[in-house]
């Protein structure tokens, strides 16, 4: 299989067959996270359609220095990130996206995830959904491995808080 | 030949259906359609300015500005609408000039400017805004009439019912110009000085691209170790 960073050298000369690949290889796991954060599918989708259009625009501006996949997270998070603003300013307050899909016992986890902060709540995705390493996630999200350890900390703490009181209504 | 069932088989079988195929043709598809269409809005605009502001912005031949200071302001005005264009601007900091407009519509036009990137307001609620609430009609024509279209966003006034309404430059435009709002962020930090900035801001242009980050609050940002930037003033952003 050709490396992800020979790939990624095609894409920026405008190799679709080369974007294509890409796409194949990262869809499923951009996917996963974008609906994990989003909530629904057709927000997922439409979060990394935008990221890969994001992605296939700017393959001139990836630095090799960057591990293919922590590059496109940085990108898909960026997208959500912004999407979760918008959803904040329109009703004023968190709002409880429509997971109809969530098993039962994900309910109240799914629920609690939501009432997370932001940016605590993209590093438990990002850790959970693809058991990223500390280091992935501090440049994904450009923060301090430290920040990210606490971020994290605060994060299930308030998650463990919300389940205990009780399906976090 | 024998399939051996694996569990890398059963994984990819219960794996969301990403369908990588259809979703990079789309996304070529936009790419392509993209590039081309700020460029041609920005292609046929004119800009005429005076020494305090632009003062209009128009799809016509104009005068071009007498003063050196009015000409370096329609310079900005254009720089300003290309990075707005390209979804790299959440707001507009080159002054406007409404001196010579009438008094109620320069009142309609002053609300219409408070409502904030990506958001939408029905007429009526600029006629309430300016102390006319019956006067929706009249809005609808002062609005029609900006003079600085983009940099006063009329386009974010929509009808009541959820219409799209009138516009300067058609209808086509102004959804077009709602849609590219809702897929501007309006925060972005800079991952190797820890400063959030509002997008578009003159710091933040000098940003590696890979050291944006994009934050959904300036809350969140000092969360996470960031400072707000002393030029733009993210925090007092609508």
């Amino acid at each position: 299989m050709e490396h992800d960073k020979r790939l990624m050298g095609r894409v920026a000369r405008g190799d679709e067959a080369a974007f294509t690949e890409l796409v194949g290889r990262y869809a499923g796991r951009l996917l996963g996270v974008a609906r994990r954060l989003l909530g629904s599918r057709a927000d997922a989708e439409d979060a990394v359609q935008r990221a890969l259009l994001q992605c296939y625009l700017g393959a001139g501006t990836y630095q090799a220095e960057w591990a293919v996949s922590t590059w496109l997270y940085r990108i898909l998070t960026n997208v959500c990130v912004d999407e979760l603003r918008r959803r904040t300013s329109r009703s004023g307050q968190l709002e409880p996206p429509a997971r109809p899909d969530a098993p039962g016992q994900y309910l109240d986890l799914h629920r609690a995830l939501v009432r997370v902060p932001t940016e605590a709540r993209v590093l438990l995705v990002l850790r959970y959904v693809d058991g990223l390493s500390y280091g992935e996630l501090a440049r994904i999200r450009g923060i301090s491995i430290n920040t990210v350890k606490s971020q994290l900390a605060r994060g299930k703490s308030l998650l463990r808080t919300a389940l205990t009181k009780g399906g976090a209504s | 030949m024998k399939t051996v069932l694996t569990d890398d088989m059963l994984k990819g079988y219960f794996q969301p259906d990403a369908e990588p195929g259809q979703l990079a043709r789309q996304v070529l598809l936009a790419a392509r359609a993209s590039a081309r269409e700020s460029e041609k809005l920005l292609d046929r605009l004119a800009i005429q300015a005076t020494t305090e502001g632009i003062s209009l912005i128009r799809a016509a031949r104009l005068e071009k500005p007498a003063t050196a200071g009015a000409r370096r302001l329609v310079e900005r005005a254009r720089e300003e609408l290309y990075e707005y264009f390209q979804g790299k601007r959440a707001f507009f900091s080159v002054p406007v000039d409404l001196s010579e407009t009438p008094d109620f519509q320069r009142r309609v036009l002053e609300a219409a400017r408070g409502i904030p990137f990506g958001e939408v307001r029905p007429y009526a609620w600029v006629a309430q805004k300016i102390g006319h609430p019956r006067a929706v009609r009249a809005v609808g024509t002062a609005l029609g009439r900006n003079p600085v279209p983009f940099i006063v966003p009329c386009h974010r006034v929509l009808q009541s019912g959820g219409g799209i309404g009138g516009y300067l430059f058609g209808s086509e435009t102004k959804s077009g110009l709602l849609a590219l709002e809702r897929t501007t962020p309006i925060y972005e930090g800079c991952a190797s000085t820890h400063i959030v900035c509002r997008v578009g801001c003159s710091s933040g242009r000098r940003m590696r691209p890979d050291n944006r980050v994009v934050f959904a609050s300036v809350q969140d940002a000092r969360s996470v170790g960031y400072r707000p930037c002393k030029v733009c003033k993210p925090s007092r952003a609508a």
